[in-house]
C-alpha cells in the first residue's frame, strides 16, 4: 500500500502531475487534456527507464498515466473555471 | 438599484473572489507575481525535503541510535579520503520522483518511532532481519542505483584494486550482478540466516535460477573476504 502511495505522490509532484495540468489549462477540451497528461505520464515512465522495456514496471506506468490523465482533467477544469477564452 | 446584503458566506465569497477576473492587475503583473510565487514555493519545498535527508534528521529519532552506532564503525563513516557517504546518500534517490517516492514511505518509520516498534536492543533484533530484507530488496530491485550514485564499475581501475576484489568486480559484471549481492552489511550488522533470507528477496523478485545461483555462488567467502579488509 504505501508502494502505491509513494508511487501516486512521486509522480503527482512529478512530471505527469505538474506537467499534466499546465498542458491540461492550454485546452477547452477535456478529452485532449486527459490525452495530453497520460502521454506525459507514459513518456515519464519511459524516460526514467532509461527507454527500455526490460527496466520498465507496469505499476509505475500505471500510476503515471492515471496521475497524468486525471492532473490534465484538473488543468482543463482549471481552464473552463478560470479563464474566459 | 438599492445594495442587497452579502449574504453569502466567508468560504463562497472567497471562493466567487478567487475565480473572478482581476479588474486591477495587469497580465504582465500577474505573470510576474505567479512566476515569483512559484520559485519562492517551490524553492521552500524542495529546501524543506533536502533538511530531511540530513544526517541530524535522519537519527533524531530514539530508535536510529543502533543504526548510527553501527555505521560509525564502518568505512562510509570514517576513511582515509574523508569522502562521508551519509543516511540519505544511501537510503533516499536522487531522482525526483524516486525521491519523493521514498520521503512518502518514509512515513512508516515516524509511526514505528511512535508504537515503539524497535525502542529496545531486544526489538531491533528481532525486527533487524525483516529491515534489512526490505532494504536489499529495494535494492536489487533499483541494481544498486543508490551505491551506483558514488560506485561506477565504468570508473574503476581494476589494476589498482586488490587481485580478489579486482577478481570479484570482474565477475559480477560478466555475470549481471549488483553490488548488494555481495555488499550486504557494508553499513550495518547482519542478521543471523542473512543469506537464507536473501535468497528469498531473488526469488521474490522473481530472479532466474541461474542469476540466484550466481549471486549466492561463493557468497560467504566474499562475505569474509569483505569483513577481514574492513577489520
Amino acid at each position: 500500500m504505501l508502494e502505491i502511495f509513494g508511487t501516486i505522490g512521486g509522480n503527482a509532484l512529478g512530471l505527469p502531475g505538474l506537467l499534466g495540468v499546465a498542458l491540461g489549462m492550454m485546452t477547452r477540451h477535456i478529452w485532449l487534456a486527459a490525452l495530453m497528461g497520460g502521454l506525459v505520464g507514459i513518456v515519464e515512465t519511459f524516460l526514467f527507464a532509461g527507454w527500455q522495456f526490460a527496466n520498465l514496471e507496469m505499476l509505475e506506468l500505471v500510476v503515471a498515466i492515471v496521475v497524468g490523465v486525471l492532473a490534465g482533467c484538473v488543468g482543463c477544469v482549471i481552464r473552463l473555471k478560470g479563464a474566459s477564452v | 438599484m438599492a445594495d442587497r446584503p452579502d449574504n453569502r458566506g466567508m468560504i463562497r465569497r472567497f471562493w466567487d473572489w478567487f475565480w473572478g477576473p482581476t479588474a486591477v492587475l495587469s497580465v504582465g503583473f500577474t505573470l510576474i507575481a505567479g512566476f515569483l510565487a512559484g520559485i519562492f514555493f517551490w524553492g521552500g519545498f524542495h529546501w524543506s525535503v533536502e533538511l530531511t535527508n540530513t544526517e541530524e534528521f535522519c537519527v533524531s529519532c530514539h530508535t536510529m541510535e543502533t543504526n548510527l552506532g553501527e555505521y560509525r564503525e564502518t568505512i562510509h563513516y570514517n576513511n582515509h579520503s574523508g569522502v562521508r557517504a551519509i543516511c540519505s546518500d544511501c537510503h533516499v534517490p536522487h531522482e525526483w520522483s524516486h525521491k519523493i517516492k521514498a520521503k512518502i514511505m518514509a512515513v512508516k518509520d515516524v509511526y514505528h518511532e511512535m508504537v515503539g516498534t524497535i525502542n529496545t536492543p531486544e526489538k531491533y533484533e528481532e525486527h533487524r532481519l525483516q529491515m534489512a530484507s526490505a532494504v536489499w530488496r529495494k535494492m536489487k530491485a533499483s541494481d544498486s542505483r543508490e551505491c551506483r550514485n558514488c560506485h561506477n564499475f565504468d570508473y574503476m581501475d581494476f589494476t589498482l584494486q586488490e587481485v580478489r576484489a579486482a577478481s570479484e568486480h570482474q565477475r559480477a559484471i560478466d555475470s549481471d550482478m549488483t553490488c548488494i549481492d555481495c555488499h550486504q552489511g557494508i553499513a550495518h550488522r547482519l542478521p543471523p540466516s542473512y543469506l537464507e533470507e536473501y535468497e528469498k528477496v531473488l526469488e521474490a523478485l522473481s530472479m532466474t535460477p541461474s542469476s540466484r545461483r550466481l549471486a549466492a555462488a561463493d557468497h560467504e567467502a566474499t562475505q569474509f573476504y569483505l569483513r577481514s579488509r574492513s577489520e
